[in-house]
């Protein structure tokens, strides 16, 4: 009898074992009581002062390119010692929001746009709204940068742009040419768009039959940023005015979303590329499979590393870089990407501000952006040569002007995984898994994705 | 005055059993204190974060409330009303195709699993040559770790350039066309196939010892007495065995229902939604919990999977009772 309790008791501990795992939050017990230090005083200033900062894997080599591009900074201020950590995106969410829960964050964060709001929301970060002009005002920055940088609604800053996640049209200019498309022109409207796909759509090039547009459909991190422009080109939002509901199903929403799905049924976008992550159209891409594909200014930092890597292969040269095309209700730019904040928590606010001006200057901006590839947040930056000469960078600087963000809300960050879901199975309609396409299809998954989101918005 | 003695009787027998208890956690001192170490690390790596889910399912715990963590308004049992009851909540929609998925994926894994399992364990408890090449390689998909499972046999399902429609269609002309098996109802088997590759190495080499222990007698015996083999399998080797499945198939329950990493890899590297036929239990919890940071209706929701599972704790205790007893 003995025996079986303790069997029983054994089977009892392995389920709670994985229970216990699947939701152990931090157990840390909760001491963030606030200790700002705007009033830090002059004299501390020279002090030996570390600053913990938290970085994505932005670059290749993360920590060494950020260090290196700090490096003039720590010349000028010898007292300063800066220990970045790099934390992966995956488990960034969790890490950030741990830090804003336990107390024990870093002084100065990366953050992505989208997650101001929710960040901020939870009462972590620091009111960078003062330091401001120590970045140069807010007019040094790019104008759709900035309403990521607040809770919309608000004019507290929490956090100040640090680079652009924008995207634009690349083209083989080959394929362009052999298909009598001028790329000019052709690529400037959906409906040029179109017309100029269904030229491209079998185009052969080096022996190599080409699909019009690579596209990733659900398998990726930016299933909702590719539809961004698609709805709001057509006139749709995300969210309404009032901030509480979402807007994914409305009528203007569900033609963005159909026309750019319907690419697809149409032929004139790869299908099987739909399973795809980004990553992987953009090496098909660079294999010559697609003659036109939307992606970030990060891509053109990889073909040009290509080129060096191997000059044989490299399609450098027969590339070219358009604007996003202007749907019926204009030219919406999607922009996102990364700001920095400063928890609350720190002791050592001065140096965050010091550090931040630092990381906002041109000088800094411009070398980051030529490590990481995205594009910088700062206007003066645009000026530089390194954007301004650059055939497929300058492209960016010129459509930066019709930039738009998401909403900057606490809700959005958590609506957006909802809204991926939502797409997805849009996308599942599109492949025709479940049956064959049906536009109504379509129009209930965005319902069902709005009505979880605005569960979300309400919620908030 | 009867009453006295027997009270009397009670109490000291009450004495006794304390001076016994007493006595023989003194005589095992040094065992207990061996055990101490490793006790007192279960009870705060896993005992007292449970007991820390259970309160948190009970808390008004979100975005807002979540720098108070523990502090967090207290709320009664509405995330459990929200998580069985509340259409409108995000957990919700896509629950239920999640609960179908992952008895379907845990059912159809175990029994996969088991009956591979066993067949492998024969075949390699049979003396050949290579016997040992053959074991190690056998082993070797579950040396993989299971992020990576998920990762490598997202590659391998993909419809146009995978190696599974390659051989499929390409090669061996079975399907006509290729189909998609990351999307539509086809994910099931996506998820199932690879994870069944992964978990069956385990039960085979599991398998492998109970067989070695069974003594060869039993099997000449029932020779002699003219037995064929499927009856000495049916009568030796399983009965035999039983123990052995019995705890691999609780195991095995409590695994799958609680997977996550296959899934939750397999779809764009963890960024994709796994769909409406490959979304599972966790990976629908972790993505309403974590991903919009309601940790409370979360929480909830896992108390509410740990309760399905300690009732099909219950169900295979009552069916493998006979078994788990160790004759002394």
């Amino acid at each position: 009898m003995k025996k079986r309790v303790i069997s029983l008791l054994l089977a009892c501990l392995m389920i709670f074992a994985v229970a216990g795992c699947s939701k152990s939050q931090s157990g840390k017990d909760n001491d963030s009581t606030p200790t700002v230090s705007k009033e830090t005083e002059e004299k501390e200033s020279k002090e030996p002062v570390t600053l913990n900062v938290w970085i994505m894997p932005n670059s290749g080599e993360p920590e060494k390119d950020f260090m290196d591009v700090i490096q003039p900074f720590l010349e000028e201020n010898p007292n300063i010692t800066v220990v970045p950590t790099v934390i992966d995106w995956g488990s960034a969410w969790t890490k950030v929001t741990t830090a804003a829960t336990s107390g024990e964050a870093p002084d100065v964060t990366q953050l992505g746009t989208t997650w101001v709001a929710a960040v901020a929301s939870m009462d972590a970060l620091a009111d960078l709204t003062p330091y401001y002009d120590e970045f140069g005002g807010a007019e040094a920055f790019l104008p759709a940068t900035l309403p990521t940088t607040v809770i919309e609604g608000s004019d507290q800053r929490f956090a100040v742009p640090w680079f652009v996640d924008s995207r634009a049209l690349y083209y083989r200019k080959d394929a362009c040419e052999i298909a009598g498309v001028n790329p000019e022109t052709d690529f400037a409207t959906w409906d040029s768009f179109k017309e100029a796909l269904k030229k491209l759509n079998g185009v052969e090039v080096d022996g190599k039959k080409m699909v019009a547009l690579g596209m990733p459909g659900k398998n990726d991190w930016n299933v909702v940023h590719n539809f961004s422009w698609w709805i709001w080109g057509a006139g749709g939002d995300f969210v309404s005015d009032d901030l509480k509901t979402s807007t994914i199903n409305s009528p203007e929403a569900f033609e963005g979303v159909k026309f750019y799905t319907e690419l697809a049924i149409e032929g004139l976008m790869s299908m099987p590329s739909l399973e795809k992550n980004s990553a992987e159209i953009e090496a098909l891409f660079n294999a010559g499979e697609f003659a036109t594909i939307f992606s970030g200014g990060y891509f053109a930092k990889t073909i040009k590393d290509n080129a060096v890597k191997d000059p044989e292969n490299s399609i450098v040269d027969k590339v070219g870089v358009a604007m996003i095309p202007e749907g019926p209700k204009g030219r919406h730019v999607f922009f996102g990407g990364s700001t920095l904040a400063v928890y609350k928590t720190t002791k050592h606010m001065d140096e965050a501000v010091k550090l931040i001006q630092f990381l906002t200057s041109k000088e800094a901006q411009i070398e980051y952006s030529k490590r990481h590839g995205n594009l910088p947040a700062t206007k003066e930056a645009y000026e530089d040569p390194y954007i301004d000469q650059d055939p497929m960078l300058s492209v960016f600087k010129e459509q930066a002007k019709y930039g738009r963000a998401y909403p900057s809300i606490p809700g959005w960050a958590p609506s957006e995984s909802l809204l991926q879901k939502g797409l997805s199975n849009v996308w599942d309609n599109v492949m025709g898994v479940n049956g064959p396409y049906d536009p109504e299809r379509t129009k209930i998954e965005l319902d069902a994705a709005a009505a979880d989101a605005t569960a979300v918005y309400q919620a908030n | 005055m009867k009453v006295e003695i027997s009270r009397e009787k009670v109490v000291s027998k009450k004495n006794k059993k304390t001076s016994r208890l007493i006595f023989e956690i003194r005589k095992n001192r040094f065992a207990y204190a061996l055990v101490l170490p490793a006790f007192i690390a279960m009870l705060i790596i896993h005992f007292i974060p449970m007991v820390q889910g259970i309160y948190m399912s009970f808390l008004k715990l979100n975005q807002f409330t979540l720098n108070q963590f523990l502090k967090a308004p207290f709320v009664g049992l509405q995330n459990y009303y929200t998580v069985l009851f509340d259409k409108s909540s995000t957990l919700r929609s896509g629950f239920m195709d999640a609960l179908r998925n992952t008895i379907i994926y845990a059912l159809s894994v175990n029994i996969l699993v088991l009956v591979i399992g066993m067949i492998s364990a024969l075949l390699v408890n049979r003396k050949f040559k290579f016997r040992g090449l053959a074991r190690t390689l056998l082993l070797t998909p579950w040396v993989v770790p299971s992020y990576v499972v998920g990762m490598l046999w997202g590659f391998m399902w993909q419809q146009d350039t995978g190696i599974i429609n390659r051989i499929l269609v390409d090669w061996l002309h079975i399907l006509p066309d290729k189909p998609f098996w990351l999307s539509g109802p086809n994910t099931l088997w996506a998820i199932i196939i690879p994870t069944v590759w992964r978990s069956t190495p385990f039960i085979m080499i599991m398998l492998l010892a109970g067989l070695q222990n069974i003594p060869e007698d039993y099997y000449e015996a029932a020779e002699i007495d003219g037995a064929s083999s499927v009856q000495k399998f049916r009568h030796i080797t399983l009965p035999l065995l039983r123990p052995i499945i019995a705890v691999n198939l609780l195991h095995g329950m409590i695994t799958h229902i609680y997977s996550f990493n296959i899934v939750a890899m397999m779809f764009g590297h963890g960024a994709g939604f796994p769909g409406k036929w490959g979304d599972l239990l966790m990976t629908n919890i972790n993505r309403n919990s974590f991903g919009i940071w309601q940790m409370g209706t979360g929480a909830a929701a896992t108390i509410v999977v740990m309760i399905i599972v300690l009732s099909i704790v219950g169900i295979w205790y009552r069916v493998f009772r006979e078994d788990l007893v160790v004759e002394e």
